[in-house]
């Protein structure tokens, strides 16, 4: 099953665009999930196989209108669920 | 575990696709190319996607013409693949 992200090599993309100066991070939530991530993989609640397989198994339009670290974090929320970590309804619960 | 392949061998990768996580990217596929040096030996990915703990199999950089993946081109582009991607070329 050919998956959205492996499209290296294939034509018909818009132009990749070149940030100068890029930041590492374009906003703060931005750095939590790479924390997040992290820290449930080494807790072992997933590995970095895994991870990247619920990247590749997002819904394809949710997948192309999303940023790098909304790919992340989207995946991080199937996981969690899968994992029986967190319900879908607990991730849904506002923060305060 | 002795390495099935050496550098300099001739190999072609696999050709399916297949249903789950691999790191066989999809313009590598079914192509002929020349085994560079061994690249140590990690657990297969597309095992590991689905939850297991696999052995570790050996891993490989492969050398192909780019004009063999993409068509054109008269460079080489060198990929990290696993053994199990792998089979002797005719």
């Amino acid at each position: 099953m050919s998956r959205i992200n492996d499209v290296g090599g294939m034509t018909g993309f818009a132009a990749i665009v070149q940030e100068p100066d890029e930041p590492p991070f374009h906003a703060d939530w931005e750095a939590h999930v790479l924390a997040l991530n992290g820290a449930l993989i080494r807790r072992g609640i997933y590995n970095l196989d895994e991870f990247r397989d619920a990247q590749e198994r997002l819904p394809v339009p949710q997948y192309l209108a999303a940023s790098y670290y909304e790919r992340w974090f989207a995946a991080i929320r199937v996981l969690l669920v899968e994992k029986g970590v967190a319900t879908a309804a607990d991730l849904e619960l506002p923060h305060g | 575990m002795a390495d099935r392949f050496a550098p300099g061998d001739r190999v072609r990768t696999r050709a399916a696709d297949p249903d789950g996580h691999t790191r066989l990217p999809r313009y590598a596929r079914g192509a002929i190319g020349t085994v560079v040096e061994r690249a140590g030996a990690h657990p297969l990915a597309d095992e590991r996607a689905r939850g297991g703990a696999p052995d570790a199999h050996a891993v490989h950089h492969v050398r192909f013409a780019a004009a063999d993946l993409f068509g054109a081109g008269d460079h080489a582009v060198v990929v990290e693949l696993w053994e199990d991607y792998l089979e002797e070329a005719p």
